[in-house]
């Protein structure tokens, strides 16, 4: 994997894990990778995979159990709001960026109902 | 200490075995053709030049080639791992000694009794071994054959501790700039004021002790045995404070080089 | 935490050409931290002054509250930037010679890595190319469990598959109860790897801190601030 934007590797990490979550990729009570197989596979030092996953039980997203290792949360909200969270992230984005441009609320909505009937044929 | 002398070992024994064989074959040749060409034709008279000439080639390349296992050290990239195993210079340099040492005595022993076997072959001279033997020690005691190897040995290792010191100071000298030869220069400079640091020290005291008896004696008297012709054979006396004053540098040279090369070689 | 190296106003002249100019560092016992900087910035000298292979002109090196000695060599395991075998070795020779000489080297650690390595150990080291000398010399210097791994340059002029048999191999053999001091400009392939990062300017310290700090604080990853630094 490379990290090529310009965030600390580990929120990079935790982004990594945040959609595969959200994707269905991990559910609720899947037991993460260990640190030291994650850092492994994404060569990254296991300090920071740690980190990442120390942050990601802050936001209540993963548990650990001592000697087990790091599950995804088993609460189906949490995952549900995570899944809101970011697509708001994403669409705050674009909204940021999209005004920049000088195109109005209408236009806006004119464009993406386009852009919908066109990926729908 | 030892282990470092084994893989010592192992990195030059081919090369000391290649030249072994060589120096045997041109033995053979040398005596097959005195034995048959009695009446000396030129291609035998040109082919023994040629063995001769190029046994001390060997000889010379042979020496070059173990002395310049410490050089390699110095300024080749092998440095970089023997510098950072954990030894002392001391154990390194003592290394490199005991080897090379062992290598020419190796050399020495095995091309000499060649020698006389090939001798003893080709010229069926009936020869009574306890004969000869006993011929031979009517020239020379066993004590003294005793006191011949260990002077040889002292002098080799004299001589190679002066020219492993001189190596390492021509690495530190002019802040580790490599110098082709400046050794050798080093090497005859040190020499000639060693020697004439002995000279003095004998003159200064002319105590001799006899080995045949360990009798210290003076000038005077050893010129008086001489004259009188009481000491026979071999003359087997040395000056003590020559003696001790060699083996000092000799010591001083060895801590030396560790030194150097533990404290101040900058690869 | 205790640190394994103290570095205190290090200084390295030759003539009067600055290698190092009064540097002070520490690293503690445990992290892996990177010495960043272009050919000739003295990285390879502190290197050097370290492993014992060079004299500083003033200032002092402590390794494990020692002097560098015969002490601190039995306890850093260092991959030169260079091929430091002997040449008349095999692979198995050079597995002797560690065993021999190391008492913290592990016979089946080296097995598992030169197998990983896909080295055979009665190959001739002098018919190595560069790419396997490189794999080869890593896989001695990582079979030790030193305190201290010293890696100079481990992945310069290496084909790309080599280059991530060398990472991974790195990474597979870290372990938080020793440290690593790995130079390199190549910052891309390893930063993620590195926990503290020094970057060497002229024999100056002009950058230190850790990694993820530097990277939050600055907005960038660790190989763009070093292309801002060095493109002055």
């Amino acid at each position: 994997m490379e990290f090529n934007n310009n965030l600390p590797i580990y929120i990079q990490i935790m982004n990594l894990i945040k959609s595969k979550m959200v994707l269905g990729e991990f559910n609720g009570g899947d037991k993460l990778p260990s640190v030291r197989e994650f850092s492994k596979e994404l060569k990254v030092n296991p300090n920071t995979i740690q980190r990442g996953y120390q942050e990601l039980e802050r936001e209540g997203l993963v548990f650990t159990q001592r000697g087990m290792g790091t599950f995804v949360t088993q609460d189906v909200d949490a995952i549900k709001n995570l899944k809101k969270k970011m697509a708001d992230e994403l669409i705050d984005g674009f909204f940021k960026e999209i005004k920049k441009l000088g195109i109005e609320i209408d236009e806006i909505k004119k464009i993406i109902s386009e852009r919908i009937e066109e990926d729908k044929e | 200490m030892i282990k470092y002398m084994k893989y010592e070992i192992k990195g030059t024994y081919k090369y000391i075995l290649g030249i072994l064989a060589l120096v045997l074959i041109l033995i053979t040749g040398i005596y097959t053709y005195i034995s048959r060409a009695n009446r000396g034709s030129h291609i035998g008279t040109i082919f023994i030049g040629l063995s001769v000439l190029v046994l001390f080639g060997t000889a010379l390349a042979t020496f070059l080639y173990i002395v310049g296992s410490f050089r390699k050290e110095l300024y080749d990239d092998r440095g970089y791992l023997t510098f950072t195993l954990p030894l002392t210079g001391n154990q390194i340099v003592g290394s490199k000694l005991i080897v090379a040492l062992l290598w020419f005595a190796i050399l020495g022993t095995a091309i000499a009794m060649y020698n006389i076997v090939m001798a003893l072959i080709l010229n069926p001279v009936e020869v009574n071994l306890s004969e000869l033997l006993s011929m031979v020690s009517h020239i020379i005691s066993m004590k003294e054959i005793v006191v011949i190897i260990l002077g040889l040995i002292f002098n080799g290792v004299n001589m190679l501790v002066l020219i492993y010191f001189s190596m390492a100071l021509s690495r530190v000298t002019f802040r580790n700039k490599r110098i082709g030869g400046l050794w050798f220069v080093i090497f005859l400079i040190l020499s000639g004021v060693i020697a004439y640091g002995q000279y003095n020290v004998g003159e200064l005291l002319p105590y001799y002790v006899d080995l045949n008896t360990f009798n210290i004696e003076s000038m005077n008297t050893l010129r008086h045995q001489l004259n009188m012709g009481i000491n026979t054979g071999i003359m087997m006396s040395t000056n003590i404070a020559a003696s001790i004053y060699s083996i000092a540098i000799t010591v001083i040279l060895f801590i030396g080089t560790g030194y150097l090369i533990e404290k101040k070689i900058d690869l | 935490m205790k640190n394994i190296v103290e570095i205190k106003d290090l200084t390295k002249k030759y003539f009067n050409k600055k290698a190092l100019d009064n540097i002070t560092l520490n690293i503690e016992e445990g992290k892996v931290v990177g010495i960043l900087g272009p050919n000739g910035s003295g990285k390879t000298t502190l290197i050097k002054i370290l492993t014992g292979l060079l004299r500083q002109t003033s200032g002092e090196a402590f390794i494990d509250e020692q002097k560098v000695g015969v002490y601190t060599k039995s306890i850093v395991s260092y991959l030169p930037d260079r091929n430091f075998l002997y040449k008349w070795m095999t692979i198995e020779d050079a597995f002797n010679l560690f065993k021999d000489f190391y008492s913290d080297f592990d016979e089946n650690k080296f097995e598992e890595i030169l197998n990983f390595m896909e080295l055979e150990k009665s190959v001739k080291i002098e018919t190595l190319s560069k790419g396997m000398h490189e794999k080869l010399n890593l896989t001695l210097v990582l079979s030790r469990n030193a305190k201290l791994y010293i890696l100079d340059e481990p992945i310069a002029g290496v084909d790309p598959v080599a280059r991530d048999q060398i990472l991974d191999a790195i990474i597979n053999n870290y372990n938080d109860k020793s440290s690593m001091l790995i130079t390199t400009h190549l910052v891309r392939d390893m930063e993620n790897m590195l926990e503290d990062v020094v970057f060497l300017k002229d024999g100056n310290i002009v950058l230190t801190g850790n990694a993820e700090s530097l990277r939050e604080e600055k907005g960038k990853q660790i190989d763009d601030i070093y292309k801002e630094v060095f493109s002055q």
